[in-house]
């Protein structure tokens, strides 16, 4: 029916690739990447553990890692990659560039969620002789809640983006999918079908992450 | 209960500092229900935030409860905090929880059991009357409900303080009263110590035993509630208390007097029962005396009357200083004021 030269398995399999690209890294990237956000919010200046130097420090390496394209930050780290999983080639690999691509977004992310607590909240937590971890667990956090669930659909969406860039260096993929068949032997079918793969996936979690954070807050 | 000794409190910003208290003294006993009265930026909010020590002092003591707060370690300094409530004007409250959780939550960090939880916010929801809101959150509550769950919380260790910043402030005024009425009930049926500020001269009328007007980071005046608005000394004061009470005579009275050459009148001010003699009757009687009250104000303050009088009396000199002496011993405070 489509002049096309990619069979259904090969889509599927590239639609499980992305998702369990996009799996692992969110949920590596949300561990590592909450905690890196709730650390630079307690250390600031005016924060509950104040402590200038350590916010500074991770402020500018969050930075950093920021400033660098995906594309080229997954070549950059090509070494560290292999050592760690010991191929720089394949899902896996891919992996490893995700997760350091997006551990600081999220990071972000988290700091202007929690940021958006208002400081009386903070001080009605001191006010009653709250611990710093307390005043974190039961207070900012809970309060945060709807706006983080928000900004992980930011963070979800922002992975699939990088996924597809993954095919690079061999990570399979739809996006792959788009850049091997689609640009590279001009399957327009392959081409178009990825795009609306690609916008439903973005469609479906920015949607479940609005009902999500809605239904949060309205409690 | 809470003692403040020399405090200052200086903030660094970036090239300049802010001396947002210059030396304030100030003693809060037991029992009290304290007002703290300035306009904003006089530093009555860095006042309050001083005695659970949400501010430190850059110079001072702050002592409560016999304990010097700055010589405590974190963890002392965070049960003393437990008994101290604390109400804000803003409220505060958790928007993800249910007035039942935020009433819950100082005892979840005291780590109280469930059924302790259960019976004492119970018991808090019951007594500021939003026992059918438990399940409710806070932004379907009103504003004075609010502050009715501030209110729950801030008593649910059962400190032995309740500080209040601005809490009636944002307010309307049937909404103030009746926060205000709960909170003298706080103050009389669990002998909380209160200490609230505000701007406000009201709310100091309708509920505190004593004041203390602040202006530029010092007190300027403090004193019983009866005291301050019988006679302010300072300008500030008299500005606070013509808020609620009109003492001063209206100008246009004032012209027709001097336009008959009157030039003196006698202030009288008279608390409680002494505000229904019949002093007219005794002077115009008694000492022959020719009186006529020019201006009159009768205020309601902590369940008593002040009434302030401003009579022209004429007739004998002699029989004149007879009268006022007479009517000091009476209990009447007596002073000549020129118009």
């Amino acid at each position: 029916m489509f002049d096309t030269n990619i069979t259904l398995q090969q889509f599927l399999d590239a639609i499980g690739d992305t998702l369990y690209m996009v799996g692992m890294s969110l949920l590596i990237g949300t561990i590592f990447g909450s905690i890196l956000g709730v650390i630079i919010v307690v250390t600031r200046r005016d924060g509950i553990l104040s402590f200038p130097i350590i916010y500074t420090i991770l402020n500018i390496i969050i930075n950093i890692i920021r400033s660098v394209p995906f594309i080229i930050l997954m070549v950059a780290i090509i070494p560290l990659t292999r050592s760690i999983v010991g191929t720089s080639i394949g899902t896996n690999a891919a992996i490893v560039p995700l997760i350091i691509f997006i551990t600081p977004f999220i990071a972000r992310l988290v700091e202007n969620s929690l940021l958006e607590v208002g400081p009386g909240i903070v001080e009605a937590a001191e006010s009653m002789g709250a611990t710093p971890f307390q005043i974190i667990r039961y207070f900012i956090l809970p309060e945060a809640f709807g706006s983080l669930i928000l900004s992980l659909a930011t963070a979800t969406i922002s992975l699939i983006g990088a996924t597809a860039m993954a095919g690079t260096v061999g990570g399979g993929g739809v996006g792959d999918i788009a850049i091997v068949y689609g640009y590279q032997r001009y399957d327009t079918f392959a081409m178009v079908s990825t795009i609306i793969i690609l916008i439903l996936f973005v469609q479906l979690i920015q949607s479940t992450g609005n009902t999500l954070a809605r239904w949060v807050r309205r409690r | 209960m809470i003692e403040l000794r020399g405090i200052h409190k200086v903030y660094q910003k970036k090239d300049t500092e802010v001396h947002a208290l210059k030396g304030v003294d100030l003693t809060i006993e037991q029992g009290d229900i304290f007002g703290v009265i300035g306009y904003s930026g006089a530093g009555k909010s860095t006042l309050v935030r001083l005695v659970n020590y949400l501010e430190q002092p850059t110079e001072g003591h702050v002592i409560v409860d016999g304990a010097y707060l700055a010589e405590q370690s974190p963890n002392a300094l965070r049960q003393i905090k437990k008994q101290i409530g604390m109400i804000f004007q803003h409220f505060n409250l958790l928007e993800s929880k249910t007035i039942y959780k935020n009433v819950a939550m100082p005892l979840i960090l005291a780590k109280k059991s469930k059924k302790e939880i259960h019976a004492r916010v119970s018991e808090l929801l019951e007594f500021v009357g939003l026992a059918d809101k438990a399940i409710n959150y806070p932004s379907e509550l009103s504003g004075g409900q609010k502050q009715r769950v501030g209110i729950a919380r801030a008593l649910a260790t059962n400190p032995k303080i309740l500080l209040c910043d601005e809490a009636t402030s944002a307010l309307d005024p049937q909404t103030t009263q009746s926060i205000l009425d709960l909170l003298q009930r706080v103050n009389k049926e669990y002998g909380i110590t209160i200490m609230l500020i505000t701007h406000e001269m009201s709310v100091i009328q309708k509920i505190c035993n004593k004041v203390a007007v602040m202006e530029e980071g010092k007190i300027i005046e403090q004193g019983s509630v009866l005291d301050v608005f019988g006679h302010p000394k300072h300008q500030t004061s008299r500005n606070f208390v013509q808020t609620v009470v009109k003492t001063d005579i209206p100008r246009r009275i004032k012209d027709h007097l001097n336009q008959q050459d009157v030039h003196v009148l006698t202030k009288l001010e008279m608390v409680g029962e002494h505000a229904t003699q019949p002093i007219l009757a005794t002077l115009m009687q008694r000492f022959e005396l020719t009186v006529s009250a020019v201006f009159t104000n009768m205020t309601e303050i902590q369940d008593t009357t002040l009434a302030i009088w401003y009579l022209d009396i004429q007739g004998k000199e002699a029989d004149k200083i007879n009268a006022l002496s007479y009517l000091e011993a009476q209990g009447v405070r007596v002073e000549e004021v020129s118009i």
